[in-house]
């Protein structure tokens, strides 16, 4: 049993480590008042199409991490190397995301690309693939619909064959980033399965006749996710990613590892958000002998979360099944960070729901993480689906 | 990173999962068979292994290797790794049985009394008594004086948790320096007492040890701060292990119940109050099983691990709790019947959670640590 990183693995978390030190926290009191245009680590929509100066002078800062980060050879970190990347194992990505949380400023090492799309065939590689690892396109995900989302295989948009191309009709729910993605990777069924069969993934380039995004929705965290309306959008089958009636494999691919970072980065927000609150009360006793046992406790929890993080990432490093993992992470990390965030506010008072606040900020990130990519309860359903699978071999030794 | 049990791990923990398998969990019935139709009025009697059969098991554990986990290879033990015990423990917290591996600190075996603890010709435990509520000792109130002929013990009245051993572990703090020691003491010098056996609602006893004008011989201090900090851990992983036992074989025995047992024409598998409960149960015994691991992987190391041991402690006998709780009420009326092991699982794991450190009190401690960071 070890539970140390690699020699490799431990260089590349302390040249991350540098880096925030260095690059990142040194702007924290730039962002502190930073205008709304960022939520979690990522950008929001549109902002980067903006013609106010306040806004440019942010792009501009973090156009500038972008270049310095890719020159410390942080870039493409999870991309595999047949296209350029380092391909760094799960475990090594934690340790980079857990180094990054450790400073507010919402800043990624990309680029980060879909990672179905590593399914590409012949020009799509060229067309979709390549683009979207240089950052010169980016892409959507459509699964949800309005009468679809935590049990996608109840989605109704559908593809009927027309010859050498496919007639897509629908509406698809909430893919973030629509509005501004080059390209949206697309759901439908064949006319007549139900369930898993016939589901097939499209790649749609924007403005494609008979596709357009029929709006963005404001949402509590900010995030801004859109609406879809697909009306006989012709698409050749050219643009069938993986196999036509195998994309209900590609959906259940896409969360993949992706769990895990939804874990660390829990982590390391909830330890920020103690932190806040460890701020507040240093300077009063009282406070600090009141508070001083519950944040004890979050702190706790905090470690074990840490705990269940690495333990998912190395079990998907060991190619492993990490179905149960997965879901644990996901729903431990958001509803503790959730209850974290709403302690805080206990301990700061109303003035912690000034918008700009930056526990205004994870309050309102904190709830929507409870519910985009599969709600608590479909996690505990997926948890114990494996329990009266396995019995308790599920939780055996490894 | 590599979190896969060696080859010599997967060894021990398999022995010990075969030990209890067929030596405790299966005398389990014997032990918790409701011996009369009838009780007689009154608190029902304190369980207890038969002490022929206690015997037995000492011997055949001894065989192979499950006795005497800290014994050094001089002493012919195997001198096993924190990560070891924990695996171990882990294996016989499974059973209700009251049968376990003492643990002896390593360093007792370099002393007078490391080839009678070696034999097992004597037995042993700790009086740390002033440990369980915040799991150190840093406001330890029992006080000695070094003196030419030798140590004085002040006058002190303690409860511990095996008071038929012959030689204890006590701690006291010297008057002026401070300095924390710990001392041997047997329980036939001059000036020491133990009192009245007292029940607890766990099946165990304690009693009171009294030291009255207490004198001992300077060589009977046998170890400082560390040492003492050390002892603590190790009991603090060594509750942590036997809870992921107890939680194992709860959630085990409740998957198995839920698949059987129909109400209303569906089995209770099939109903989310049954299933969330055993999800939720099983996120705290895998958060509780890699902190355990990782703070005795972190001891083997030789890195700081007092708090991580804490913690281990803390998550883990609350998880017992949580699924001692949890496979009483999804076993139904079944679940509080002294016949099966799920009320004497609750009751061990809430004491559990009161030894070594309470909830509050650690929380409260690695707050205000983080406080003052």
């Amino acid at each position: 049993m070890e539970f140390h990183l690699s020699s490799d693995e431990e260089n590349l978390r302390k040249v991350v480590a540098e880096f925030v030190r260095d690059e990142l926290v040194p702007l924290e009191p730039e962002f502190t008042n930073a205008p709304d245009i960022f939520e979690g680590s990522r950008w929001k929509s549109r902002v980067k199409s903006s013609d106010d100066p306040e806004i440019k002078r942010y792009l501009g800062i973090m156009e500038s991490l972008e270049k310095k980060a890719e020159a410390k050879g942080l870039w493409r970190l999870d991309v595999p190397k047949q296209y350029g990347g380092t391909e760094i194992s799960n475990v090594a990505m934690i340790a980079v995301t857990e180094e990054l949380e450790k400073t507010a400023i919402p800043f990624e090492f990309g680029n980060h690309v879909s990672n179905i799309l590593y399914s590409c065939k012949g020009a799509q590689i060229d067309q979709y693939l390549w683009p979207c690892i240089r950052g010169e396109k980016t892409s959507a995900f459509g699964l949800s619909e309005p009468a679809s989302g935590a049990d996608p295989s109840m989605l109704q948009t559908t593809a009927t064959p027309d010859g050498e191309d496919f007639l897509i009709n629908g509406t698809k729910m909430f893919p973030t980033f629509a509005d501004v993605a080059d390209f949206v990777q697309l759901f439908a069924r064949l006319p007549g399965t139900v369930g898993h069969e016939g589901v097939t993934c499209f790649l749609v380039d924007t403005g494609t006749p008979g596709y357009r995004v029929a709006r963005s929705i404001a949402t509590l965290a900010g995030t801004e996710p859109c609406e879809l309306v697909f009306e006989n959008c012709r698409v050749h089958k050219s643009q069938v990613l993986g196999e036509v009636g195998d994309g209900w494999a590609l959906n259940q691919a896409w969360l993949g590892n992706r769990r895990f970072q939804v874990g660390i980065r829990a982590h390391g927000q909830a330890r920020r958000v103690l932190r806040v609150v460890a701020d507040l009360v240093r300077h009063e006793p009282k406070a600090a002998d009141r508070f001083a046992g519950r944040i004890g406790h979050f702190l706790g929890e905090i470690e074990a979360l840490r705990t269940l993080t690495y333990l998912g990432a190395w079990k998907a490093d060991q190619k492993m099944n990490v179905r149960s993992e997965a879901a644990s992470v996901k729903l431990f990390a958001t509803e503790l960070l959730h209850r974290v965030t709403d302690f805080a506010l206990e301990v700061c008072g109303p003035s912690g729901l000034h918008k700009n606040h930056v526990l205004a900020r994870t309050f309102r990130h904190a709830r929507a993480t409870r519910i985009v990519e599969g709600p608590s309860e479909i996690q505990r359903h997926i948890i114990q689906r494996e329990l009266f699978r396995e019995g308790a071999a599920a939780l055996a030794l490894p | 990173m590599d979190l896969k049990l060696t080859e010599e791990e997967k060894l021990i923990k398999d022995t010990a999962a075969q030990f209890v398998d067929r030596e405790l969990i299966a005398r389990e019935g014997a032990y918790l068979k409701q011996q009369a139709p009838f009780l007689p009025p009154g608190a029902p009697a304190r369980r207890e292994l038969d002490p022929q059969a206690r015997i037995e098991l000492k011997e055949r554990a001894r065989q192979v290797g499950l006795w005497s986990l800290e014994l050094p290879e001089n002493f012919g033990g195997s001198n096993t790794s924190a990560v070891a015990r924990v695996l171990i423990h882990r294996e016989f917290g499974r059973s209700v049985l009251p049968f376990r591996p003492v643990s002896i600190p390593r360093f007792l075996f370099e002393t007078k009394y490391g080839e009678p603890l070696a034999d097992g010709t004597i037995s042993f435990a700790l009086a740390f008594a002033e440990a369980h509520r915040t799991g150190e000792l840093s406001r330890l109130q029992t006080f000695y004086r070094e003196e030419p002929e030798g140590c004085i013990l002040r006058d002190s009245s303690s409860f511990i948790a095996n008071p038929r051993a012959d030689l204890f572990l006590f701690p006291a703090r010297e008057q002026g320096t401070q300095r924390l020691g710990l001392f041997a003491i047997q329980r036939d010098m001059p000036g020491v007492t133990i009192g009245d056996e007292v029940d607890l609602t766990t099946d165990g006893i304690v009693a009171r040890l009294m030291l009255r004008q207490c004198k001992i011989p300077s060589e009977q201090l046998l170890g400082y701060e560390y040492e003492a900090g050390a002892v603590i851990a190790s009991e603090q992983l060594n509750i942590a292990a036997r809870s992921l036992g107890i939680g194992l074989r709860c959630l085990a025995a409740s998957i198995e119940h839920a698949r059987n047992r129909v109400t209303f024409g569906r089995p209770l598998a099939q109903r989310q109050a049954i299933q969330w409960m055993l999800a939720d149960l099983s996120i705290e015994i895998r958060t509780s099983t890699w902190l355990t691991l990782e703070a005795a992987w972190r001891a083997d190391q030789e890195l700081s691990y007092f708090e991580e041991a804490a913690l281990a402690k803390k998550r883990a006998s609350k998880m017992a709790f949580q699924a001692a709780d949890t496979a009483i009420q999804i076993h139904g009326g079944y679940g509080v019947c002294k016949e099966l092991p799920f009320e004497g699982f609750y009751r061990e794991a809430r004491l559990m959670r009161l030894l070594w450190g309470q909830e509050h009190e650690l929380d409260r401690a690695r707050g205000e640590r983080f406080i003052e960071a």
